[in-house]
């Protein structure tokens, strides 16, 4: 039944997925260790580390910043993307590549980079590093994404939909509320999601735009420079259970958005 | 209810109370203020263009393209930000900086080996996982398998970094099982090196190899191959010369997009690499801790560095004989 | 005693796309009430022609008035008319009330009348329980009358119809030909309908527009077009034609003499203005076949080479003596069960032989 090539395949395939699920487990795992100390072998168990978690204010305030600042800029990159898709739309027009271009730039640009420059940027127009400058940076790191999905699904509408509601007196903003935003829901779904995944696990932009208040990567790192503990292996834990959990849920919702609507 | 009336416009909005409460939408359309405003705005598709067009172009313009812009100023500059009463004179010092030290230089070329060296590697690593996923299962199977692949990278790069450290550490799982074993006395110091280095990029890069090439090798049509074997080509020869070439897109994206996304991180080099393996994004970030004066060094290093990244993926794309088009699809 | 009056009109109408001129200089009248079909292969100009006066299109030059009124720049949304597309473009998240509703909504009244309104449009498609149905879970029969009663619904001064039963099965689309047509002989809208297949336009319109390469070749009535083509493209794109390359030998009692290689041939429709040599057609079913030589001024002795049983018709390749002439008819079975073997005489009423203009 099986050829040799297709079991080789298969064996890899698995041990790629131990090889990205092992670490994790690894993580999890950890967080259970009775010690002050990571590493193996694990003589104690305790839950005291997790407990202490949903105690720590650092790590309440730093995971609820987080929470506010991808609500945010999911958001903004949601109507910003949309904008942005429609207007490039799938008709021509002079120049649509180079434009095209220009809004890919973001996602295609090293994330060192990115912040950096993004940094320099907020100091000449006046602002500081804070949570404005965050969601800024995050936002507009995320508005391709947004846009190119958007566009995906904007090209398959046919034409006709927009032109029997215009036909039947919509104006265009109209037509676009009535007719074509509910076609796109689907896609505006999986965007947000997206963005808030994005958002959430974003390190640069949080690091180098960032205020007093650390969000929960920026957290974890800083209490990674200065060693290991358990304690940071329970916060990564939640963190892992939150966004695995939020991502998984989004699949569910798309898949089964995208097999009622047409 | 009455006919409209003669004139064809069909603006003669009848308001009978007796017809019932009339919903949002009508309300709105019939609104005078609305009527008017939309006729001046969305009545021609000129209008509507140019509507659409111009806060769009201002953002993406300004924010895609202003930071680049004002990174690439400053590092002309001889010193940012400025000081009250004195003009930022233009030079290229910052530039020349850059290779009077080898502790400058030596991150740089650094980084672009490394990032190619991983780039290849994961390259390696994730194309019979594509292929796997495209060729070899049914469709509705594919999903289930490719999701089973999504679930770690949606959990961020630093729980990711993390978790990296755990299993490399002296007294991580690896050393625990090598030494259980009994194929070392002594726990191997993988952390702070190349190799944990390279793990970790590895480990945090390979979706953006793997999406881009499934893609391409899932839209090589079935009968392709069926063709090829119907001519006498034997599963090797069809790989290489059918499978192969088709699937040029998916890796010079995915190529691309791993290369420029692996120089990117700051963090992960910081947290498993060491002295040893020093990055030029840490270098490139050194200037910005320091407050104030040193940015436009930083500015001059991070547009050097663009450049480089720039004209690498450039000649690699040109390399693969492919002009540069839509990076992500 | 009914007024006719101009409903729509184009003046001197041009549209270009790039360097192709899909539509060259158009005047057309179209009159209130009437089913007018405009008909052509791909790419003749007559979808524009039907976008152009929805709003979808806007024409390079001339004018369009819509009921006197010129309404050549205005967007969709602000004419008078309606159109049934091609795809139904039903809206996916809205019931089939909602629809039908959608444009009422737009025209200001309120929800008690609009409710009225939709259950009105839905007895007369007659899909007065599907209410509240949502468009995938309908017959594409079922999603064409939606359409048609959404596009009834703002009682627009003309429906426009851009060739709405192409999707449909066969035998379906025979039935729902039929039930347009009575819809709207009822309603006495102004139907402007858009089709390639001339079945489908010969059993529906009182007037037909022939159109090729952004022109018109013809505009008149079905009967017109079928028996009195003036085109050769006319007589080639509607049904089958036999047609003759004659020399004008003069006329006799009001009808033209015809010499077809030696052959004369009385023409009683069409007229030569002036010219010589002119072609002629002859529709198949026009030719009767007769055992015995008929008292028809346009009779030819002829073989039959080959017989095609279509169903309700029979096809007959004929041939003259001497091998020249071919001709083809189609006849009614059971009128030829009479003829003994395969040599009968080809006659023809001078009305049903058309001279072509050139």
């Amino acid at each position: 039944m099986m050829r040799p090539s297709q079991i080789a395949l298969t064996t890899f395939y698995w041990a790629f997925i131990v090889y990205l699920f092992l670490p994790l487990a690894l993580m999890v795992v950890m967080g259970f260790k009775d010690s002050n100390f990571i590493g193996f072998p694990i003589n104690a168990w305790t839950t005291r580390w997790y407990v202490q978690v949903f105690q720590d204010t650092a790590v309440l305030h730093a995971f609820g910043y987080t929470l506010l600042i991808a609500i945010a800029s999911t958001l903004l990159s949601l109507v910003i993307g949309i904008w942005c898709a429609v207007f490039l739309g799938p008709a021509r027009f002079w120049g649509r590549a180079l434009v095209f271009a220009v809004m890919c730039l973001p996602a295609v640009i090293p994330g060192v980079i990115s912040a950096i420059s993004m940094r320099i940027f907020i100091r000449a127009i006046g602002m500081e590093p804070g949570t404005g400058a965050i969601i800024l940076g995050l936002t507009i790191h995320n508005v391709p994404f947004v846009a190119l999905m958007v566009l995906s699904r904007l090209g398959a509408m046919p034409r006709s939909q927009v032109e029997a509601a215009r036909d039947l007196g919509a104006d265009s903003l109209v037509a676009f509320l009535r007719v074509t935003l509910p076609f796109l829901f689907p896609s505006l779904l999986g965007a947000s999601i997206f963005c808030m995944l994005l958002s959430f696990d974003d390190f640069v932009r949080a690091f180098f735009l960032g205020g007093y208040q650390p969000t929960l990567p920026v957290l974890i790192f800083a209490e990674l420079r200065s060693g290991m503990s358990p304690a940071i292996n329970a916060i990564s834990t939640v963190v892992l259970v939150v966004t695995a959990a939020l991502g998984l849920w989004a699949e569910r919702g798309t898949r089964r958005l995208k097999g009622t609507r047409r | 209810m009455a006919t409209t009336s003669e004139r064809t416009g069909n603006d003669a909005a009848l308001i009978r109370p007796q017809d019932g409460t009339r919903g949002f939408w009508t309300r709105l359309t019939a609104n005078p203020a609305y009527r008017q405003a939309s006729d001046l705005l969305l009545s021609s598709d000129r209008r509507r263009f140019w509507l659409l067009a111009v806060p769009a172009l201002i953002w993406m313009f300004g924010t895609h393209l202003g930071p680049i812009l004002t990174m690439i100023r400053i590092s002309f500059m001889d010193s940012y930000p400025p000081t009250a009463g004195r003009i930022p004179e233009m030079t290229l010092e910052n530039y020349l900086l850059f290779f009077q030290a080898p502790n400058y230089i030596t991150p740089f070329v650094r980084t672009f080996v490394y990032s190619t060296c991983y780039t290849l590697l994961t390259l390696l690593l994730m194309y019979p996982i594509a292929y796997f996923l495209a060729k070899k299962l049914r469709p509705g199977r594919q999903m289930l398998f490719l999701l089973l692949l999504l679930v770690p990278f949606w959990v961020g790069e630093i729980v990711r970094t993390y978790a990296i450290m755990i299993l490399l550490g002296n007294r991580g799982f690896l050393n625990i099982v090598l030494m259980g074993l009994g194929l070392t006395s002594r726990p191997i110091p993988f952390m702070y090196t190349g190799f944990s280095l390279g793990m970790g990029l590895v480990y945090l890069t390979s979706l953006y190899m793997l999406l881009p090439l499934y893609a391409s090798l899932e839209k090589i049509p079935r009968n392709y191959l069926e063709a090829a074997a119907d001519l006498g080509a034997g599963s090797w020869t069809r790989f290489r010369r059918v499978t192969l070439p088709l699937s040029k897109d998916g890796i010079a994206s995915g190529c691309v997009l791993v290369f420029l996304i692996s120089t990117g991180y700051y963090a992960t080099p910081v947290l498993l690499g060491g002295p040893s393996t020093t990055v030029f994004a840490e270098t490139i970030a050194g200037f910005f801790h320091v407050a104030g004066d040193k940015w436009p060094e930083g500015a001059a290093f991070s547009t050097i560095m663009l450049l480089a990244s720039l004209v690498t993926v450039g000649l690699f794309l040109r390399l693969l004989g492919r002009r540069r088009g839509n990076l992500l699809g | 005693m009914h007024r006719q009056s101009t409903i729509a009109r184009f003046t001197d109408v041009t549209k270009r796309f790039g360097k192709n001129v899909a539509v060259d200089r158009l005047d057309l009248d179209i009159t209130q009430g009437e089913f007018v079909t405009l008909l052509g292969p791909s790419g003749c100009g007559k979808s524009t022609t039907l976008r152009m006066l929805g709003g979808f299109e806007m024409p390079d030059e001339g004018r369009i008035l819509l009921a006197g009124e010129d309404v050549t720049r205005l967007p969709p949304n602000r004419r008078d008319v309606n159109m049934v597309f091609q795809d139904y473009a039903l809206f996916p998240h809205m019931t089939v009330a909602g629809n039908i509703a959608f444009g009422l909504e737009l025209q200001g009244h309120g929800r008690a009348a609009i409710d009225a309104r939709v259950s009105e449009l839905l007895e007369l498609v007659q899909l007065g329980s599907f209410r509240d149905r949502m468009p995938d879970q309908l017959s594409g029969g079922q999603r064409q009358r939606v359409a048609l009663a959404r596009a009834l619904a703002r009682e627009p001064k003309l429906l426009l119809l851009d060739e709405p039963l192409g999707a449909l099965d066969a035998k379906l689309r025979g039935q729902v030909q039929i039930e347009l047509k009575a819809l709207q002989q009822r309603t006495g809208k102004t139907f402007l309908f858009v089709t390639h297949d001339q079945e489908e336009a010969l059993t529906m319109s009182d007037r037909i527009i022939v159109m090729n390469a952004g022109r018109i070749e013809q505009d008149g009535t079905p009967e017109e077009l079928y028996h009195r083509p003036r085109s050769r493209f006319v007589a080639d794109f509607i049904g089958e034609t036999n047609l003759f390359a004659c020399q004008v030998r003069g006329s006799e009692n009001g009808q033209i003499v015809l010499d077809w290689n030696g052959i004369l041939l009385h023409a009683a429709a069409g007229s030569p203005d002036g010219r010589t040599a002119v072609e002629a057609a002859l529709r198949p079913e026009s030719i009767r076949l007769t055992t015995g030589r008929p008292d028809q001024a346009n009779a030819l002795q002829m073989r039959i080479v080959r017989r095609v049983f279509k169903g309700s018709r029979i096809d007959l390749d004929l041939e003259a003596q001497d091998g020249d002439a071919r001709l083809k008819a189609s006849a009614d079975p059971a009128a030829i069960e009479d003829l003994a073997g395969d040599k009968v005489w080809a006659s023809w009423d001078p009305g049903r032989l058309a001279i072509l203009q050139g």
